[in-house]
């Protein structure tokens, strides 16, 4: 084998320690930042996530809360639920947890969080954002794998890049991101005639696509990045387990560097995401100041 | 081999009937008639060009026009009461703000104040959001009239490697989510791209929107390809006689036009589609406004 192995975890560590830092230092001047995790119905489906978010959040010292609605509240319900969050000075960021129930549309909910408090960069307004290159609040996973490529000895600008996958929360977001690095992005999806002509001339791949082993290592170029978003349960002889989009073992002997599924993105994002909550408190912390604040001496 | 050249005046000027129908429909069925506001600020003679002309084309397809002229000094308090009052007024569209804007007033606050739903130059952070996550917005009009060309000559364009030069975010990043939203295999190429000669030759599809006088030359472009050429440069043309200049696009037009399948002329291509999408959003506008159907063949 010739990839390095990302340790995932050990980036997130890091990324933690420097929220931490920042956490402080607005709780300092008040700012103690806080998240708003919102479940509707059966909170059993969203609980490990939840669990999650909360221990990471613990560490990071940003204060976490957990609520969750019966499964028949109104979509208006919510709506008002969420417009008393965007109203409460102490909260800095909600979290809007999936699965939801049916009669709940999940893009309606994220368009009904203020922008300011958009810790998952999924409000039109974060995206768009991040298209004209204001890289503030983006969506947390999308954020996380171009973190890692950052991590690592590659120049930026110019690097040839191939997205596998264009889904409008990873695949684009990546895009974008990267391209306001300076490198120069190809998209690819289901529709592309040849994905390996395309990952074969990039210097770094990301796949985020749902589908085990759709890269192999002769898809790639030697020495390139491969970083893999993609979480599957597949059944093995020796029981369920949990794999990305990637065959590792053949990707390793071709790559330079490739992320392990898991160990990888998951760990950076959730700690992207307590990076946000820091991030959203500061831009509301300025907010205020620029709007009550400025006082005349 | 001669490649195809795309008329966009032609082409313009189909959309513009199309404009013309739905605004007929709308007044005879639905006792609507879409209007477009357009707010200038100074005296900049080009500005005052484009506006004259998008008045004039608005009111041609039967669609109100109403022209709002602004003192170079006005505040940006005043402006913001003005489109406050045009985003409340429902016999209002489609907000435009011809820019540049002069240089004491906030460009993107502005352009933020503008309802997004009426925003039919497509330039809301929240349209831009919404174009960028799949959804209905209102799209730039230079890279939805490219999108029209494209879809007229190719028929599907599902498949087809797009190579998009240039990353403004007037064109060139929503030229990128607009052809994806196509299901092109999409590249983004720019000034930083290593080998872009090589990047552009692997394209069905090549957009160009540098800025840039006749900066790709026929032998980058791969044989049979289709070339949309946004860029619009006015260099000297002293073979025209001491002092002229003559009007070219990013691409070189003898030499591409050579090996391409089909090419957009400068003038004369994407040019005359720009103002007719603007009319073709405020129609979109008009019918999500008033909760009718998307109007067939003027949208992404």
């Amino acid at each position: 084998m010739r990839a390095a192995v990302i340790d995932g975890k050990a980036i997130a560590a890091d990324l933690r320690a420097e929220v931490n830092f920042e956490a402080q230092d607005l709780a300092s001047q008040g700012w103690q930042p806080m998240l708003i995790s919102v479940s509707v119905g059966d909170a059993a489906a969203s609980e490990i996530y939840v669990r999650n978010q909360q221990r990471q959040a613990n560490t990071a010292g940003v204060e976490f809360e957990a609520r969750n609605y019966p499964a028949e509240t109104s979509l208006e319900q919510l709506i008002g639920i969420l417009q008393g969050l965007n109203a409460d000075p102490r909260v800095n960021g909600v979290i809007i947890q999936r699965p939801l129930p049916d009669h709940i549309p999940v893009k309606v909910l994220q368009k009904a969080v203020h922008p300011l408090k958009d810790v998952e960069g999924m409000h039109p307004a974060s995206i768009g954002n991040i298209v004209y290159n204001d890289l503030a609040l983006g969506p947390c996973t999308a954020v996380a794998a171009v973190e890692i490529l950052k991590t690592l000895p590659l120049q930026m600008q110019g690097l040839n890049v191939t997205v596998i996958g264009h889904s409008e929360i990873v695949g684009k977001p990546i895009a974008f991101l990267l391209m306001s690095l300076g490198a120069t992005v190809t998209v690819c999806h289901h529709m592309t005639r040849s994905v390996a002509m395309h990952s074969r001339a990039a210097d770094a791949v990301f796949v985020a696509v749902g589908k085990p082993g759709l890269v192999t290592g002769d898809m790639l170029k030697p020495g390139a990045a491969l970083i893999d978003i993609g979480i599957n349960r597949v059944e093995t002889p020796d029981g369920p387990r949990t794999v990305g989009d990637a065959d590792f073992d053949s990707c390793a002997e071709v790559a330079g560097w490739i992320t392990p599924v898991p160990g990888g993105v998951g760990p950076v994002t959730v700690a992207t995401l307590m990076k946000n909550a820091v991030l959203a408190t500061r831009l509301q912390m300025d907010h205020y100041r620029d709007a009550y604040a400025r006082t005349d001496v | 081999m001669a490649a195809k050249i795309i008329d966009g005046k032609a082409f313009a000027a189909t959309v513009r009937e199309k404009v013309t129908g739905h605004v007929t429909r709308l007044k005879e069925e639905n006792g609507i008639t879409p209007g477009l506001a357009v707010v200038l600020v100074g005296e900049d003679p080009a500005s005052q060009v484009y506006v004259r002309s998008k008045g004039k084309q608005t009111v041609e397809v039967g669609m109100n026009s109403y022209e709002h002229k602004m003192d170079v000094d006005t505040s940006q308090e005043d402006l913001l009461a003005i489109i406050d009052k045009l985003n409340n007024d429902p016999a209002v569209h489609g907000i435009l703000v011809q820019l540049p804007l002069p240089g004491h007033l906030n460009e993107d606050l502005i352009i933020n104040s503008i309802s997004p739903a009426k925003d039919v130059d497509g330039f809301h952070i929240s349209n831009v959001g919404l174009l960028g996550t799949g959804q209905k917005s209102m799209v730039p009009c230079t890279p939805l009239g490219c999108l029209m060309m494209l879809r007229d000559h190719h028929g599907s364009l599902s498949g087809l490697d797009a190579v998009v030069v240039g990353r403004s975010n007037i064109v060139g990043k929503p030229m990128a989510q607009l052809l994806l939203g196509d299901s092109c295999t999409v590249t983004i190429a720019h000034s930083r791209t290593k080998d872009l000669p090589d990047v552009v030759r692997r394209a069905d599809i090549v957009v160009a929107a540098v800025g840039r006088p006749e900066m790709v030359p026929g032998d980058w472009i791969k044989e049979g390809a289709t070339v949309i050429d946004v860029g619009i440069n006015r260099i000297d043309a002293p073979e025209k006689g001491e002092g002229k200049t003559r009007l070219v696009g990013d691409v070189h037009y003898e030499s591409a036009a050579a090996v391409a399948g089909a090419i957009t002329p400068v003038p004369g291509g994407v040019g005359p589609m720009t103002i007719a999408c603007l009319l073709a959003n405020t129609v979109t506008a008009c019918c999500r406004a008033n909760g009718l159907a998307e109007p067939e063949g003027l949208t992404a």
